[in-house]
């Protein structure tokens, strides 16, 4: 490939002054050179009026939920069939690729459940707390709403995602590599002062935290963790949890697996030693090449996926100005730093960081630049703001083989042609 | 009634009220039965087979008659018998299916309520036709909830004493003891009961082996449950409960809060553990068909691969010593591929690839 650390100008901190605002300045600013280009023909799409333009169009009434465009059909979670026996025990996965901002929209949040969508009329739901209390208690979702409230934004990653490329590249596509992740903002209540209702025994040590589905999902939470940030959810996004996101109540567990923020949350409770169930034994725990298996893995380590250009998202306009984004998140702290390579991790340019950085929550990066159409092999590492920096995958390889299905934090790369298309690889 | 009244009302639970007001055969009250059925069967427009029939046009249809889909040899004799199905007979089978049909192969242990039982009726001939539940008894049976309750003020509803915020009520000990069904390692939670391994074949059989094979091996992509010893270090490891889970309590545990999957909670304890003898059997880990597995034997017994787990040690990890990574001419050499998904092509509509868990 060319020397691309030389064509490319580093203008991902593109300032734009008043005078390069003002006409004339862009031709010699140059930077929108290219759309100065004149077209061959006109434009009919200008040149002649459009059906929209001239007919009304639907009224108030059409669509009193409101639904994305009829152009944005491929902005759907997507499931790979092969992975599971069937579809109430299985995953999908946010399409990472048609998103922007650092908020998933409620509709395309992946979902993953162990014994289908639990269905409950919030007047049949019931939190109970017991173990070592001094009182159990029942809340019906009417109670619940009577304690204070907070709002906070966090990032939701399953300790499976990026699982399926430990052995290699697999699967063609952001989608499908991170898409187990998604990012809102909830309302609920802090779990301490749910707790504080039954009254916590000294002797507890240990928070069992229980759903209401065909799989009674469940897992041990150390209390510490418990009265530090984890908190009881019935919004997302500022509406009610979706269904599949464990209306009407979950558990918001800050910065850790997915797994243990049980959804259709109906049990908590307190104890004195941690319970190993299923999920915290057979699955979620880490297996090393040496046949150990590490336990009780919870933080999501810090991590980052470019996302546009990728498989899903190639290319499609030629050489020239391209932006280049991603997400970056860590289960430690917010993100304070994204390197973007695009030339195979031999040089790293610093992205730019924008919109809200909030702790344990996804943050957005661009990169801005200028594609010489050659092939490209782009990268992105992310470092939080408690001095972790996200390993390569073949780090992650040394340290512990390839069969620990989870917390795959590795750098990935994509490959861009010279059409514009890319492809999940690995390279030396 | 205000939102804010219904509140008090709540608090002193008078809450279950709304729910037994129901009228008798409420399709959109069936609907919610029907939820039950669904991990299994369909019903209503492009319904297919799935583990069991689709319902569609059930009634009036003989027994084990729908053609492509593979009925147990005892369904099919008892269509044979010129059992046709209608109310009263779809009644008796759904109350209790394999009292009904012994040797049925639909995991469901029944419905053990009247009023579910006419609701799904209700339901099952609404979807068959294609028609849709209509809401009306639901909300004609709110009206009678109102009418018949009298005003509460706010300033009566007694506040109860637990607690700060003073919210919730107390639990009473028969709720408790009907969600708190988590067992641990030291044997806290173990319910009474016992199980001998030949009872579980029996009870594995029935109720188990369509997913998981006969012997604990896996079916299709189901879970395996037995084999797998000293693959841990294997390219590919099978992780089972005989290989790889570190406690048998996890094993009745989950048995008993989530199997069999689509109809959990439906075994009773002495079910659970004789299962949980039958798994130790096929993992090799007891020898005798004779062995009874007890809540006073049960934690006696440990998992061969108890040993083999260690707390997160990730931090200790060489590349966590990394803080300030390289910025330029990091590499030498140009890039080269040496891994790419296309060569496995497993992306969506391809074939298989590696599962995840
Ligand atoms: C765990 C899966 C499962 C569940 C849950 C389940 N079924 Fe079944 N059902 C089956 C299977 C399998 C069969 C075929 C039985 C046989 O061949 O013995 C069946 C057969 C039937 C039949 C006979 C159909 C025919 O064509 O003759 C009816 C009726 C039926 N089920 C109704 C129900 C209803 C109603 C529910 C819910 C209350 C339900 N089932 C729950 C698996 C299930
Ligand atoms: C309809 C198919 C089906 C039937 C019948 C079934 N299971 Fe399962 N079983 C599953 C699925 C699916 C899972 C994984 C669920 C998940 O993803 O959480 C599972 C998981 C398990 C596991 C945990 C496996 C692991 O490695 O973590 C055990 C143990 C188990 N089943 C035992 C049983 C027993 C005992 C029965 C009979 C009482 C039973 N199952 C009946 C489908 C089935």
């Amino acid at each position: 490939m060319s020397d691309n650390k030389n064509t490319t100008p580093a203008s991902n901190d593109v300032k734009l002054g008043r005078r390069q605002l003002l006409a004339g300045g862009l031709a010699t600013g140059g930077i929108a050179a290219a759309t100065t280009i004149a077209a061959a023909a006109s434009d009919p799409l200008i040149t002649e009026v459009q059906d929209w333009n001239r007919y009304l169009g639907d009224g108030v009434d059409a669509s009193p939920y409101g639904k994305p465009s009829e152009y944005e059909k491929d902005t759907v979670r997507r499931n790979v069939a092969w992975l599971t026996a069937d579809t109430q025990s299985s995953i999908n996965f946010t399409p990472l690729h048609k998103l922007d901002g650092i908020i998933t929209p409620n509709g395309v949040c992946f979902e993953r459940h162990h014994g289908g969508v639990a269905v409950i009329d919030p007047a049949d739901h019931r939190l109970m707390i017991n173990g070592l209390v001094d009182n159990p208690i029942v809340f019906t979702m009417d109670d619940i709403m009577r304690f204070p409230r907070e709002n906070r934004t966090y990032f939701l990653e399953c300790a499976a995602n990026s699982g399926m490329e430990w052995r290699g590249s697999q699967l063609n596509g952001c989608q499908f590599t991170h898409g187990m992740v998604h990012n809102c903002m909830y309302t609920g209540v802090p779990l301490k002062y749910i707790l504080a209702e039954a009254g916590i025994k000294t002797a507890g040590k240990w928070l069992l935290a229980e759903g209401a589905d065909a799989s009674a999902m469940s897992r041990s939470i150390p209390l510490d963790k418990a009265l530090d940030d984890c908190m009881v959810a019935f919004k997302m996004n500022g509406e009610s949890l979706r269904p599949e996101q464990g209306y009407p109540l979950r558990l918001v567990v800050p910065g850790w697996e997915g797994n243990m923020w049980i959804k259709w949350l109906r049990r908590l409770e307190i104890g004195d030693k941690a319970w190993y169930q299923r999920e915290e034994t057979s699955k979620y725990t880490d297996l090393m090449e040496n046949g150990i298996a590490r336990s009780f893995t919870w933080a999501m380590d810090v991590k980052s996926v470019i996302t546009n250009p990728s498989p899903q998202a190639p290319i499609t306009h030629g050489k020239g100005r391209t932006v280049l984004t991603g997400l970056a998140w860590s289960g430690h702290g917010k993100i304070s730093r994204v390197d973007v390579t695009i030339d195979g991790g031999r040089n790293w340019k610093t992205a730019r960081l924008d919109g809200p950085s909030f702790s344990r929550s996804l943050h957005r990066f661009y990169y801005d630049f200028d594609w010489d159409g050659s092939e490209l092999f782009v990268q992105s590492r992310a470092i939080d703001d408690q001095g972790n920096v996200q390993p390569t995958k073949d780090q992650l390889r040394a340290a512990r083989g390839v069969s620990s299905i989870y917390h795959n934090n590795g750098i990935q790369t994509w490959q861009i042609n010279p059409d514009g298309s890319a492809e999940n690889v690995e390279i030396s | 009634m205000s939102k804010f009244l219904k509140a008090a009302f709540l608090a002193l639970t008078v809450f279950c009220l709304s729910a037994s007001l129901a009228s008798a055969q409420d399709a959109k009250a069936g609907a919610k039965v029907f939820k039950k059925c669904r991990s299994c069967h369909t019903i209503g427009e492009g319904a297919k087979n799935k583990v069991g029939p689709h319902l569609n046009g059930m009634f009036g249809r003989t027994a084990g008659s729908i053609e492509g889909f593979k009925y147990s040899k005892a369904m099919r004799a008892r269509g044979a018998d010129g059992l046709v199905w209608n109310n009263q007979n779809f009644i008796e089978f759904i109350t209790k299916p394999k009292k009904f049909i012994k040797k049925t192969r639909m995991g469901f242990g029944g419905l053990r309520k009247e009023k579910d039982r006419l609701n799904l009726i209700a339901f099952l001939k609404a979807q068959s036709v294609g028609g849709k539940a209509s809401p009306a008894a639901d909300g004609s049976a709110k009206n009678e909830e109102t009418k018949t309750q009298t005003k509460l003020l706010a300033k009566d509803v007694p506040v109860p004493s637990h607690g700060i915020l003073h919210l919730g009520r107390l639990a009473q000990l028969d709720e408790v003891a009907a969600w708190d069904i988590d067992i641990r390692p030291d044997g806290k939670g173990l319910p009474v009961g016992s199980g001998k391994v030949s009872d579980g074949e029996v009870v594995y059989n029935e109720n188990c082996a369509r997913c998981h094979g006969d012997f604990g091996e896996g079916i299709g992509r189901w879970p395996i449950l037995a084999g797998g010893h000293d693959t841990l270090t294997d390219e590919r490891p099978e992780k089972t409960i005989g290989s790889f889970w570190p406690y048998l309590s996890t094993v009745f545990d989950y048995v008993r809060r989530a199997m069999p999957f689509g109809s959990a909670r439906s075994l009773n304890d002495n079910d659970i553990y004789a299962l949980t003898a039958y798994l130790l059997f096929l993992n090799d880990i007891v020898e005798d068909e004779d062995f009874v597995l007890s809540k006073e034997n049960f934690t006696s017994i440990h998992l061969p691969n108890e040993k083999n787990f260690i707390a997160d040690n990730r931090k200790d990890e060489a590349h966590r010593a990394i803080k300030e990574p390289c910025m330029s001419d990091c590499v030498a050499g140009s890039p080269k591929v040496v891994s790419r998904a296309r060569a496995l092509d497993v992306t969506p509509d391809a074939k298989e690839g590696e599962s995840v868990e």
